[in-house]
């Protein structure tokens, strides 16, 4: 989009715009709370230090008054609807906040059969950005402080959704780090990308922190924790963490709504989202194949064409 | 070539993975018909290309494959109707990822080779063999298997007299005392 | 699996030329866990399958693995060696070190190395293998066939002669389909209905044989040998258990200018009706959006009349449940319509011919009728705008076939002959007339085919222009037909009196619904695909559904004819055992550990794939999870490489298997 063009387009998002999304949320939580549409309404409380956030499932009118939206609402809650929290969707039906890039997330689990659609009522959040890690929490979100992954956002408006809160607003003139990163590595020598993940991967300490925040990664038991036959070495050394990155990625191409939840939880801070968008990338390029806010039918590795691309086959 | 074999300092191991009614067929074609290829290539059958898990592949490269050749029907000859029409997308998709970690695409192939192309099957082993030959023995995975967690941190944090030299680790170092 | 006996063999001097088998068999008996290994001959002689057996009672061997030949070559022989010595046959392997190793290297040391190695992997093979079992599938010894015209006749009488029930299910009125249609048939020149009333009545008479006419397939579950089929009874407003087919109600029924479909709308058909004179069954339908008692209630005429009181206004749809085991498809073929661009089709019509607008411009189907002493002109060929007979007639070959631009790139194989046919039923009835037709090639393979396209063109005078044709236009009461004549390299423009078009073959309507229905796949113009081009022409890809005629593609008579005899050949096959025997080879699902997001489903070429609920005690659903048909699976194990946690598992090809097999390298 023209950033001139666009009069929504500003250099900074100020606490009164979050302000207003967060009253949004509480009336709309409290609204479906109060005529049971929902059981429940899993959101973003205020965390207990200042400037953060922690998601909630808030179940009666009083805490869904307290619900906020924050740059620091940086989670990505469609994770509660999935694995352990599986149960709390056999209550009834939840309500769920959700900025686009949460949304991509419920649109995938719908498409693989996760979640239903109509057990949701999904309040959408017009999202001009969240924190990014180690970053100055002012309550103000500029370019100095907006997560990485929301440089390149795409998908602001959170289309599909019951309700939306909030008017669209974004950052101006915001360089795409993660584009360019991902454009450094590609331009290196073979044997430098080798090194350059392989010092990444070889950081890995195997807390899984990554397979845990993910959405995606609903399996109940992942192949990396099978030992018979063990696929992926499972102890922290290189070769077991070198396999089990390209397992992850490769599990997750063609079905990741790129939250960047696994970069952020990384406590190693290996870039994990770059090998995401280049499988997200990849599949662009070969299957016209985005993530979008909709469920599909079939994702792009569970489909083909007769005529798809094979020309790295002889 | 026919009957004399030309001793090289290097013999790569090659694993090929193959579908047993095309690919498989070929190469027993190729038998059949007395054709000669390098002796280097180990044959592992599957039903269907379709079958073929990444996995597989980052498996044999660990255990010290120099290059993989991933083979099965023609498009449109998939015994099982759609396979490797699955197979094409999913390892398009895994090239794309290999490539971008630095894994030399040179030592993965994939082909079609039909029950009828024994000389098909003759020429993609020959070739991937002596390119991966020219290539040399595959490093990377093998040495990853050898690595211990930190290795590669230690080697550019630590210097040749074994001194931590990064200021934030020393400091960590000293507090712990 | 700990005692596993490896057997190489020498096959003569064809292994043993060139891989040290001695030194192979004595690596293998180092490799823990094998109990015995020796070398032999011939491993596949009689001498050679004893020596398995006894080795197996001998050292108790729970695994076998020969070192021989290509398995496509021998693995049923040594597996049947395997279960004869008590032995669960898929627990016998076999190591190709012949076809893909001394066959194929002459470094002695270099093969024995890589003998060795192969059979080392397969070792793990066997030691991670399982006992299988085959899978047995019930048969329900009935079959479907849908679609009543020359092909589903065959089928269907072919099946119901062999002893078996058959259900036949057409959806228009009557049984017999376009060759009902047809005037004379080539190369013989044979009274269609001649020869296909016979078999309509057989059709009608065969004990085996419930003939549903005016009826759909509504639903279709099930699988080979136990198909659920529910098939939609039209109302037909006629009771059939009550009707004599006396026909005085459609001579009684006032409305009878309605354009009769049978005659390709040239002839008139009342509101009640049966589509043609020799109908099977010969009960009339009404026709409820042109009968004036279903429009405005007020006539009845046809039910006072009728004797037995068969007509019944109130008559429903109504629905039946067939149980079958297998189905034949065979709904045939319609014409290109030609004169538009169908609806959301990318196929773009031929709108500058003229079809549709200038009367005299009608396609093959018409000229049939025209030709047809049952037909609206009682077999006298007049045409349709004023009754003349026309004096020159031009006809045109590949009409919507053989253009890509226009959408249809396919042949549709019949018009060449049936325009011959057409140009030699005109002479023998206008004498003095003369046809021309317009070609691109001529395409006569077939028993006497081209014998009788010459006869066209050398004896019966028809004038062969090879060209096609751009415009054509009334003038006056002609219709100027403007083309190019590409061997001579002029234009030509021929006065004629009438234009027949020979239209491309298209699948029926609704073919795409239906094989959703059934869950086989189709090409892009809709016709219905084979499992093989060349080796399943008949079966689909679904196991239990077989295709007859020009669903498929474009055929004659006679290739549809052997077409559905073949899949008549193909159910009686399937229905001569009680119990169908399949290759275990098939994936198994592990339901405590499947999430359900089924892309095992999504993937699964063969619809093998259900959802399933798993349910507590108190029946609280408590998850979904996939569940494989074995007597669906095909075995291909795309399931088990799609799926995340590998939750799925293709029995014969585990990961176990194969994992060990790579460690092993």
């Amino acid at each position: 989009m023209n950033a001139k063009a666009n009069k929504n387009h500003v250099t900074s998002i100020e606490p009164a715009y979050y302000q207003a999304i967060t009253e949004a949320i509480r009336k709309e939580a409290a609204k479906i709370l109060k005529d049971e549409t929902v059981v429940g309404v899993v959101g973003y409380l205020p965390g207990r230090r200042k400037g953060t956030a922690s998601p909630a499932l808030v179940t009666t009118v009083e805490e869904a008054e307290k619900l906020i939206f924050s740059p620091a609402c940086v989670n990505n809650l469609s994770v509660y609807l999935t694995k352990a929290k599986k149960g709390v969707l056999k209550q009834g039906k939840v309500g769920i906040v959700a900025k686009g890039c949460d949304m991509r997330a419920l649109a995938g689990l719908m498409t693989e059969s996760q979640l239903q659609r109509e057990d949701l009522f999904i309040i959408g959040v017009v999202c001009p950005g969240v924190y990014g890690f180690g970053v100055e929490r002012t309550g103000t979100l500029t370019d100095a402080n907006i997560a990485r992954k929301c440089r390149e956002c795409t998908v602001h408006m959170p289309e599909g959704a019951d309700v939306a809160a909030g008017t669209h607003t974004e950052l101006a003139d915001l360089t795409p780090e993660e584009a360019q990163e991902l454009a450094r590595i590609e331009a290196m020598p073979q044997a430098e990308r080798w090194a350059f993940w392989k010092e990444h991967f070889s950081r890995c300490i195997r807390c899984m922190a990554c397979r845990q925040v993910c959405p995606f990664c609903y399996c109940e038991q992942c192949l990396c924790d099978k030992n018979r036959p063990q696929a992926v070495e499972n102890s922290p050394r290189p070769a077991g963490n070198m396999a089990w990155h390209l397992v992850r990625a490769m599990h997750l191409a063609g079905r990741c709504g790129g939250c960047a939840e696994c970069e952020r939880v990384c406590p190693m801070d290996i870039p994990l989202n770059l090998l995401n968008r280049r499988m997200a990338q990849e599949l662009k390029e070969l299957y016209d194949f985005e993530a979008g806010l909709t469920p599909v039918d079939k994702g792009p590795l569970n489909e083909y064409k007769e005529n798809d691309d094979q020309s790295f086959i002889k | 070539m026919h009957g004399e074999h030309i001793k090289h300092d290097f013999e790569p191991k090659i694993v090929a993975f193959v579908c047993t009614w095309c690919t498989y067929a070929g190469a027993d074609l190729a038998g059949t018909s007395r054709m000669q290829y390098p002796p280097n290539v180990r044959v592992l059958k599957f039903p269907c290309t379709g079958r073929i898990d990444p996995v597989f592949i980052l498996r044999a490269f660990q255990k010290g494959a120099d290059g993989v050749l991933v083979s099965g029907c023609h498009p449109g000859d998939c015994h099982y109707m759609a396979g490797n029409f699955h197979a094409r997308r999913r390892f398009a998709a895994f090239r794309a990822l290999l490539d971008f970690v630095g894994v030399d695409l040179n030592r993965l192939q994939f082909s079609w080779v039909s029950a009828a192309e024994g000389g098909k099957w003759v020429d993609v082993v020959t070739e991937l063999t002596e390119r991966v030959r020219a290539m040399g023995p595959m490093p990377e995975f093998k040495e990853l298997e050898h690595e211990e967690q930190w290795s590669t941190f230690a080697e550019a944090t630590v210097d040749k007299s074994g001194a931590i030299n990064t200021p934030e680790l020393k400091e960590a170092y000293d507090s712990i005392g | 699996m700990s005692r596993i006996g490896v057997f190489v063999c020498h096959c003569g001097e064809n292994i043993s030329r060139t891989v040290d088998v001695e030194q192979v068999a004595k690596a293998a008996g180092e490799i823990p866990g094998v109990a015995f290994s020796c070398d032999y001959k011939y491993m596949c002689s009689d001498p050679g399958q004893t020596l398995l057996k006894k080795a197996v009672a001998e050292h108790k061997l729970d695994g076998v693995l020969v070192a021989a030949c290509s398995p496509r070559m021998h693995e049923k022989t040594f597996r049947k060696a395997a279960e004869a010595a008590g032995l669960n046959p898929y627990l016998c392997e076999m190591a190709n070190i012949r076809e893909h190793c001394s066959w194929v290297h002459e470094d002695r040391d270099m093969a024995t190395a890589k003998a060795k190695d192969i059979v080392k992997l397969m070792v793990e093979r066997v030691r991670k293998g399982k006992s299988l079992a085959p899978i047995t599938v019930p048969v329900t010894k009935r079959a479907l066939v849908i679609g009543g015209g020359i092909a589903g006749i065959q089928a269907a009488l072919d099946i119901a002669d062999a002893g078996h029930k058959v259900v036949l299910v057409e959806r228009e009125p009557s049984i017999g389909g376009h060759m009902a249609q047809l005037s004379e048939t080539f190369p013989t020149l044979d009274c269609s209905q001649c020869i296909m009333t016979p078999k309509m009545v057989d059709v009608a008479n065969h004990p085996n044989i419930t003939l549903f006419t005016y009826s759909e397939i509504e639903k279709v579950d099930g699988y080979i040998g136990n198909f659920q089929v529910t098939v939609k009874h039209k109302a037909r407003s006629v009771d059939e258990s009550k009707c004599t087919g006396c026909g005085i109600c459609m001579t009684k029924c006032p409305k009878k200018k309605i354009p009769n479909e049978f005659d390709q709308g040239h002839g008139m058909r009342p509101a009640i009706y049966v589509p043609f004179p020799q109908a099977v069954p010969n009960t009339p339908v009404i026709d409820r959006e042109n009968c004036t008692m279903f429009q405005s209630g007020k006539c009845g005429v046809c039910a006072k009349v009728c004797g037995p009181g068969a007509v019944d206004y109130e008559q429903q749809d109504t629905f039946t449940v067939e149980d079958v085991g297998a189905i034949v498809v065979a709904t045939g073929f319609k014409l290109y319509t030609i004169d538009r661009k169908p609806e959301g089709s990318p196929i773009q019509g031929y709108g500058e011919f003229g079809y549709g607008t200038i009367p005299d411009i009608i396609d093959g189907m018409t000229f049939e009728r025209l030709a047809s002493a049952s037909g609206p002109t009682g077999g006298k060929i007049l045409r349709p705008s004023d009754g003349k007979e026309p004096k020159q007639v031009v006809f045109i070959q590949c009409v919507g076939s053989r253009a890509r631009e226009k959408g249809i790139s396919y042949c549709s194989k019949v018009c060449c002959m049936y325009t011959a046919k057409h140009t030699m039923l005109y002479h023998h009835k206008v004498h003095d007339g003369q046809a021309y037709v317009f070609f691109m090639d001529a395409r006569t393979p077939g028993k006497g085919y081209d014998e009788f396209w010459r006869r066209a063109v050398e004896e019966e005078e028809a004038v062969y222009i090879r060209g096609m044709v751009s415009r054509m236009y009334q003038r006056g009461d002609k219709i100027v037909v403007m083309g190019s004549d590409i061997q001579v390299g002029v234009q030509v423009e021929i006065e004629a009196d009438l234009v027949v078009l020979a239209t491309a073959v298209q699948p029926q309507d609704g073919a795409d619904l239906l094989a959703q229905k059934l869950g086989i796949s189709y090409d892009k113009y809709n016709f219905y695909s084979e499992a093989h081009a060349k080796l399943k022409p008949v079966e689909c890809a679904t196991a239990g559904i077989y295709l007859a005629g020009a669903c498929q593609g474009p055929k004659d008579i006679p290739d549809t004819v052997s077409q559905a005899s073949a899949a008549a050949a193909k159910v009686m096959t399937l229905f001569a055992k009680d119990k169908l025997e399949r290759d275990p080879v098939v994936a198994k699902v592990n339901e405590k550990y499947c999430v359900g997001c089924f892309a095992c489903k999504k993937v699964c070429a063969y619809g093998a794939i259900e959802e399933k609920e798993i349910r507590d005690r108190q029946g609280n659903l408590v998850k979904k999870v996939a569940y494989v048909n074995p007597g669906v699976c095909g075995g291909c194990g795309t399931c088990q490489a799609t799926c995340p946690s590998k939750s799925i598992e293709l029995d014969g090809y585990t990961d176990e298997q194969i994992m060990a097999m790579i460690e092993a390298l």
